[in-house]
């Protein structure tokens, strides 16, 4: 209990350095603060995701329901980081390109990705028996992963992109305003424990489910 | 502004979650 | 891990020749598929006329015909066996990796037939300015295998759930989008005399990567 509230405190104290304490970058403005949200969520998503693969192939190894839950349940959260990555990113291009929705790499790419796991949730809805939807969701979970890298990391190196890279940059080092350096990893350390709590949430959910309907 | 919203998502994200979380607890005793 | 059968070249060819063989006797799949591709083709010229100088959305429905043409078909490998009930024996005398394997080899040269009836009549019919062969080829080469990779791996998965078919083209097309976009900008780039090295790398590691994916995982296709 005392974690939750730390997590609280923590993201509050990070809000509150990203607003007024940490500078803005000159080219973008007020829009700086995005990044607190936007790549922190990203980057959730693609932990998620693998998470999910991770758990896919526990699953297929070990044949134990938990790791299925597991898989699943990050599958979903990651759906939903995804999401908040890509309507934060779209009201970011709002501000500086001037339209929610231009078909950038970034933006085509990231579509793609929350295709293919909605995909995921579709192919598991759509299979009753439990040992085969584990097993064949765990199988299109872990092949479905193979597109990750390449739509988060590959597809942007290629195509042209208007999107700014502040975090990897081609020569592979930061060169962020130490003050925003340090907000922007706080807050990923808090994302990242938020999706861990949300992740043991919907993993308690499902075994409560399973409890539910064996009985 | 933006930062009072911010701040409220966050703290009602959190104690929905606080909560949901202690009625699964509730739920697994039984 | 094989559970019985043998999980050698010789497998995957037999696989390979027993499904050309009773597609043969039939033809029920490339009929379908080959009639699919030529309705929406004609669909296609009819609804938008000849697009000579518009190579870049030539290249644009020449990938989705032949995407679409190819959902309406390569789950038929899979469902095929579970329709007919003869799963159960083919597993009997191949392990899953052979069977996947040589049902995915069917797939790609199935691909194949189709796209030599597809593509030389979709170039006639829009009017398309003759394409830079080298790149155009191995554009196709390239895309044919990621496409045949993929949607091997999601029918084999699909064959084995309820509402098999529109399940099929809902799994697989988000899997296929990658596949599409990449294929899609190299024919652009191909037409626009631009260099295709870039998208055909990328089309053949992910074909590579998804081949790799599947080889490790279809062994557990099936429930011992």
């Amino acid at each position: 209990m005392i974690a939750r509230f730390v997590l609280l405190a923590w993201v509050l104290v990070c809000l509150l350095a990203a607003f007024l304490w940490a500078p803005l970058v000159p080219t973008l403005g007020e829009t700086t603060r995005v990044l607190y949200f936007h790549i922190p969520s990203a980057w959730v998503a693609v932990l998620a995701l693998g998470w999910s693969m991770l758990h896919s192939l526990l699953y297929l190894r070990r044949r134990d329901v938990e790791h299925d839950h597991q898989a699943a349940a990050a599958a979903e959260i990651g759906l939903l980081f995804c999401v908040g990555a890509t309507v934060s990113g779209s009201l970011w291009a709002k501000a500086m390109w001037g339209s929610y929705w231009n078909w950038d790499p970034r933006e085509t790419s990231i579509f793609f990705l929350l295709l293919i796991y909605g995909a995921y949730l579709a192919l598991r809805s759509a299979i009753e028996q439990e040992e085969r939807r584990a097993r064949l969701s765990a199988i299109y979970s872990a092949a479905a992963f193979v597109a990750v890298p390449f739509l988060m990391f590959v597809v942007p190196r290629i195509y042209f992109t208007l999107h700014p890279d502040p975090i990897i940059n081609p020569r592979g080092k930061l060169d962020m305003d130490p003050r925003i350096r340090e907000v922007f990893f706080a807050m990923l350390a808090g994302f990242t424990a938020l999706f861990y709590w949300v992740l043991s949430l919907r993993v308690r959910i499902a075994r409560l489910e399973r409890r539910f309907i064996e009985s | 502004m933006v930062l009072g919203v911010s701040l409220l998502v966050w703290g009602l994200l959190f104690f929905y979650l606080l909560r949901l979380e202690r009625r699964i607890a509730d739920l697994e005793k039984r | 891990m094989p559970s019985g059968g043998s999980n050698s070249l010789a497998a995957v060819w037999a696989i390979l020749h027993k499904e050309c063989r009773s597609e043969w006797r039939t033809r029920y799949g490339l009929n379908a598929a080959l009639l699919f591709a030529v309705t929406s083709l004609t669909g296609v010229s009819f609804a938008v006329g000849r697009l000579t100088d518009r190579s870049d959305v030539l290249s644009g429905l020449l990938w989705i015909v032949l995407l679409f043409a190819s959902l309406a078909s390569l789950s038929h490998a899979f469902v095929r066996e579970v329709e007919g009930h003869t799963m159960m024996l083919l597993r009997l005398v191949a392990s899953p990796t052979a069977i996947a394997l040589g049902k995915m080899l069917f797939n790609l040269v199935f691909l194949a037939v189709l796209e030599l009836v597809t593509v030389p009549l979709f170039l006639l019919l829009m009017g398309a300015p003759p394409p830079r062969w080298d790149a155009f080829l191995a554009l196709l080469a390239a895309g044919s295998l990621a496409l045949g990779a993929s949607a091997t791996l999601v029918g084999a998965l699909i064959a084995q759930t309820r509402g098999r078919g529109a399940l099929f083209a809902g799994v697989s097309l988000p899997l296929l989008l990658p596949v599409l976009a990449a294929a899609v900008s190299g024919t652009r780039a191909q037409w626009a005399g631009g260099a295709v090295t870039s998208e055909l790398r990328l089309l053949v590691a992910y074909a590579v990567a998804t081949l790799a994916a599947s080889l490790l995982l279809y062994d557990h296709l099936w429930e011992d």
